[in-house]
This record gives structure tokens, sequence and C-alpha cells, in this order.
């Protein structure tokens, strides 16, 4: 039975401005669930809903079987860590973290021990009689998330927890997060914009645009098979790149016909591009291949090259379009050398030039 | 020397712009602020101006002390400076959290309730003297809408001692409110939602958050609020004299007024009222200083905060 029940949930705001529009979900016991998708695209807005922060308008949300979409916050058994932290600056760390459990009336021995055990778990147990004001930003998103593991929540909400902090602290506190969830067990749902957070911690991830839901699905999921145009122009960083191409035959083979290329494709794709006239073609910049011999699939000069260490980004311009590839940084490429590609056939995403949606 | 304007160095000129640029406020606050105060404080200790003869004395002060309209006007002003405040405090605080919750016309509510605020002291006095007078308006009000009869005519300004100090602080809450209900609002309204969010969520009920997060945080507002009421309230004179006239309620500044301004010509009573200001002037420092001093303003604040 999933922890969490999302059923067909609704925001409308000034009764006119759907915030999310229809979204319905279930959470597995355990499950690290990322909310991903850009600004605007109502991944806060759910996550105060199901913490009980904004009214729900239409739709239901189900907790271990029990209906809380009316409930207060305080009645849900959940906990949630603010992008900003909200830790109140008039608490030393020790009585933030120990706020929900005072308020349950719990002992004090139990209160003691349960600050202690969060606090050494984020690594702040030497700081428990300090004021927020006196630590740094980052300490101080370790308090938050201290005070969150201290009620030991049914349901453990972070909004965008790292977005405050250095780039550096950002990959750090991912991988901590991360242990710490594998060490509580608690199902978790993760707010972020950051698509490469959402890929290194999610168990599935759940990518919305305009309030809906486009896929729900596993990291590899949504990198491989992305659900349409959107995702795989969202996932990945460079990006995926997409060509308009033509479907014609030719020898009874299947052709990609492009302006500016043409790829012949086998027999299990041909089949699923049977009966398309036109569709949209996305191939992402490591399934581009380098080929030395000059006589590869698309042939190109190089526009920009964006060394990565490993790697290296080489920009392509293909019909007035930036395409961008990953090439091993063992080939010393400038701009405007004649560069020629093949593609890996096994990656090619091929979308419906109409809808969008993934040809499966 | 290698000195090209062969007046002042450079690091000497450096030095002395930041004295030049503060010196007009400076010159304004000797001449405006402490000469008045040195001249009251010595003016105090004198039987008469000193080219009339005049020579130093305490008795300015035994006059003051040995009076009891002194005293009366010491408890009366306490009375009304504790109850008034209090009273204005809670309902202001009230009122500024209703409105921050931000309900459908709460900007209109917000603006009626400020109306009182726009109004001077005066005005406000004689719309209270003309409403609460035996055929004013707020009788002919209450007869009106029918919860009184004609015959029964409520006497508001005829009350005994206590009544007339209720009428008062009634008068005074329903002219400031607005004002401290403002302070406090702006204070509300720079705090962050997630804070009290945070409160909602880790387990806090409406009452328990606004005691354990909103209160501590609007603590620096609420002090300002209060400050700034206290010392107000101390001054309170025009509104009683309005409504009843001199020496019926005595109050500190209302004796002050009395005894340099209306009772003329007698050098003898305005030196009892230079006394009597110096000795209010004393009553606010050591007031406002003691609330700062228990609320915890001087204290090493605990960090920088988020």
């Amino acid at each position: 039975m999933p922890v969490l029940e999302l059923k067909d949930i609704a925001k409308q705001y000034n009764k006119r401005v759907w915030g999310v529009q229809g979204m319905s979900l279930d959470v597995e016991d355990k499950e690290f669930i990322v909310f991903l998708g850009p600004s605007g695209c109502g991944k806060t807005t759910c996550m105060r809903m199901i913490a009980g922060l904004e009214e729900t308008t239409r739709g239901s949300i189900i907790l271990q079987g029990k209906d809380i979409t009316d409930l207060p916050p305080r009645d849900r058994g959940i906990s949630m860590v603010f992008q900003n932290y909200a830790i109140w600056p008039h608490m030393t760390v020790y009585d933030n973290i120990a706020f929900a459990l005072k308020l349950k009336k719990l002992p004090s021995s139990e209160i003691k021990s349960r600050v202690e055990e969060v606090a050494d778990m984020v690594k702040i147990g030497t700081m428990l009689s300090r004021f927020p004001g006196q630590m740094s930003g980052g300490q101080q998103q370790r308090v938050a998330l201290a005070r969150a593991l201290a009620v030991r929540p049914k349901l453990f909400l972070m909004d965008e927890p790292l977005s405050n902090l250095d780039a550096k602290l950002r990959v750090i506190m991912r991988t901590e997060l991360k242990a710490i969830h594998q060490r509580t067990e608690a199902t978790s749902i993760f707010v972020t914009h950051d698509q490469s957070e959402a890929m290194s911690m999610a168990d599935r991830i759940v990518i919305m645009k305009d309030g809906e839901i486009v896929q729900v699905g596993t990291p590899e999921d949504v990198y491989f098979r992305s659900a349409d145009i959107f995702v795989a122009g969202f996932i990945g960083t460079p990006p995926t790149n997409f060509f308009y191409v033509d479907v014609k035959k030719e020898n009874g083979c299947t052709i990609l016909d492009h302006e500016f290329f043409k790829a012949e494709l086998g027999k299990e794709d041909s089949d699923r591009l049977s009966g398309y006239e036109e569709i949209v073609l996305g191939v992402r910049p490591e399934d581009f291949i380098l080929n030395k011999e000059g006589n590869g699939i698309l042939k190109s000069q190089v526009l920009v090259v964006e060394p990565q260490g490993a790697h290296q980004v080489v920009a392509l311009e293909v019909e007035g379009n930036i395409i961008k590839t990953l090439v091993p940084s063992d080939h010393s490429l400038r701009p405007g050398d004649n560069i020629s590609f093949d593609f890996d056939m096994r990656h090619l995403h091929f979308f419906d030039k109409q809808t969008e949606k993934r040809i499966s | 020397m290698d000195n090209p304007t062969g007046v002042l160095s450079r690091e000497q000129k450096k030095k002395i712009i930041p004295y030049l640029l503060i010196a007009p406020v400076v010159i304004y606050y000797i001449l405006f602020w402490l000469l008045p105060v040195v001249r009251a404080i010595s003016g105090s200790f004198m039987s008469a101006p000193a080219d009339e003869g005049g020579v130093f004395t305490f008795g300015n002060y035994t006059a003051l002390f040995k009076d009891p309209v002194f005293y009366q006007a010491l408890f009366n002003t306490a009375f009304i400076v504790l109850i008034s405040v209090t009273l204005e405090f809670v309902l202001a605080f009230g009122l500024a959290l209703l409105i921050n919750m931000k309900f459908h016309g709460s900007g209109m509510f917000l603006f009626l309730a400020l109306i009182p605020m726009s109004l001077p002291a005066v005005a406000v006095g004689a719309m209270w003297t003309s409403g609460l007078s035996t055929y004013g308006w707020l009788n002919s009000f209450l007869i009106r809408i029918g919860i009184l009869n004609a015959a029964d005519k409520i006497i508001f300004l005829g009350g005994g001692h206590f009544a007339k100090m209720f009428l008062i602080i009634i008068v005074d809450a329903w002219q400031v409110i607005p004002s401290v209900m403002v302070i406090l609002l702006s204070g509300m309204q720079a705090l962050q939602p997630e804070m009290m969010e945070a409160g909602y969520v880790f387990g806090g009920s409406r009452f328990k958050v606004l005691r354990k997060i909103t209160i501590p945080l609007l603590k620096p507002t609420i002090t300002t609020a209060m400050i700034l009421r206290i010392i107000a309230a101390i001054q309170i004179w025009l509104i009683i004299v309005m409504l009843f006239g001199y020496n019926r309620l005595p109050v500190l500044l209302e004796q002050i007024v009395l005894n340099v301004d209306k009772y003329t010509g007698s050098e003898a009573f305005f030196r009892k009222g230079m006394a009597l200001s110096v000795v209010v002037s004393l009553i606010v420092s050591c007031v406002s200083f003691l609330y700062l001093k228990v609320s915890g303003a001087f204290d090493e604040p605990a960090g920088k905060g988020v």
C-alpha cells in the first residue's frame, strides 16, 4: 500500500488561475521522490498542499490510509525543510530542534536524546547552545534538517533546501542528504528545479510543467525514455538536441531525412516509425560519436569548444540552431575545424511533431 | 614642506570634513534643544529672572512637593498610563493580527481603522465633547436606535473620579490604537511567513505559534511601539482639558500648562510650572529607561538573526 496517495489534487488561486491541476501520484514506503520542474510549474504549491500550508481546492491527500486533506498542518505527521530554512532566530539550536518534541509533551530525557541523535546525524552536535545568528548558512541548513528529522515524520518534505547554498556545499549536502535518507528510511519528497540534483538523489522523479505531471519515472526512465520533447529538453546537461526530420523509405530501409544529414534506421526503429512522415528527432550530446575519417552522418564546423576536464562540449551550428555534443578531451578541436559525427543509433529519441509525445 | 594649499594637509582635511558635515545638526540641537533644556532647569531653581533680582532657591520644588494636587496628578497620570497603554496594546495587537490575515476587504478595513489617527487631538476633543455631553450625539444615537429611553440620558461627563479616568482612557484609546496598530502591523509584515508556517508544521496551534514565535520575533517592534505610547500617555492633557476643563482631573502635563500659562502674572506659579516640567522630564526619562532595561533592549543581541 502506498504511504502517500495524491488523488487528482488541484489548486486554484483567486478563483481564476490554476496553480496545480489534477495531480495524481502514489508514493511508496521509504521512497525518495523528487518534484522537478521549471519555476512556476506548481511543484512547491503541491508540496505546500501536502504540508497543509495551502488549501486544496479539489481532490484528496491520503497519508497512510488516512484522509488528511482538510487537517491542520500540526495533525498531519509531516515535517518540512523550508527553502530559507525558517529556523527561529530567538531560540537556541537545541530549542529549535526540540520545539515539536516539547509540544508533543515527550519526557525531557527522551527529548534530549532525540535532539542529540539528530544533531550528531547532521554534524551540529557541538553547536546546540548556539543561536542561529551565530552560524553560517550551511550550518543553519543543518539545523533545519535536524529539526525536521527529530519528529520522525511519516513523510519528510524538502522545499528546494539546497538552493541557498554555494555550489560546492550543495554537492556535499546532496550526498549527505542521500546518506541520511538511506539511514532513516523516511519517505521523502524533495522539490527542486535543478535536474542534476533530481537525477542524483531521486528514486523516482516527478516532472511537472504548468501545474501538471508530465512524467513520473526513475532517473533512467526520464533520461533514456523521456516522455516528450519538454522532458528531453529539460533533463541532461547540455540538453537534448532536436532536429525536424522527414521519414522516408529508400530501398526497403527507413531513412531520417534532414537538410544536413540522412540517417538509416534499423529494423526495430523502422517499425516504430511506420505511419509517420515527419517527426522530431532527439539526440543527446553524448550520443554524437566523433567520426575521425570525416565521413559520418552529420558534417559541420566547430563553433565553440567548452573544455570540461574529462570531456569537452563542442557546439555546432546546424540550420541556424546550436547543437551541443560531448567529445572526449583527447581530440584537440578549434573553432572552424571541420567535424563529422555518427549517431549512437541505440539511443535516438523520436517524438510526434504535433503532440510532442514520445513515439514508442 | 609638501603642502600645496599651505593651510591643511590632505590627512587633516579628511579628518575635518565629517565634523563640518554634522555641524549644522549640532548647532540646531544646541540652539533649539540643549539651550531651552538648560534654561528650564536653571530657571526652575531661580525665584525670578536673574536680571530682575532672582536668586537661587529650592523654593519652587518645595512648593510643588507640598501641593496635594501634584500627588493627585501623579497618581492620575500613572493610572491612565498603566491602563491605557495595556488596553491600547492588546486591542492594537489584535487588530494588527486581524488585518495581517489579509482577508477579503482587509485593505478597506485598514483604511477605516486609520481614520482616528489622522485627526488632530483638538478635533478629537471637540468631537467627543459634543458626543459625550448630555444632549450630545452619543445619547441621541443610543435613543434613536432604541437602546436608551429618552428620559434616561447618560451623563457621561458627570461621573466620579475613576469614571472620568476611564472615559479619558477610552477616548485616548480610540485615537491612538491605529498608530500602535500600524507599527505592529509593519513589524508583522516584515516577518518571514515561513517562520510561522514552520511553527504550524512542527505541531503548533495558532495560539502556540503566536506566543512562542510571532511575539518573540516582534519584540523589537513591540518595544518601539510601547515606548512611544508610554511617553505619549504620560504627556496626556489636551483631551482632558477639552472634556472636563482645568483642574477637574489633574494630570502632570495639564498642571504644567495650568501653572505656566493660565495663572498669568504670578511668578511663583510660573516657577512651580518650570519645576514640574523638569520633574515630568525626569519621570519620562526614568520610565523609558526602566522599560527598555526590563524589555532587554540593552542586552547583547543573541546573533545577527537569520
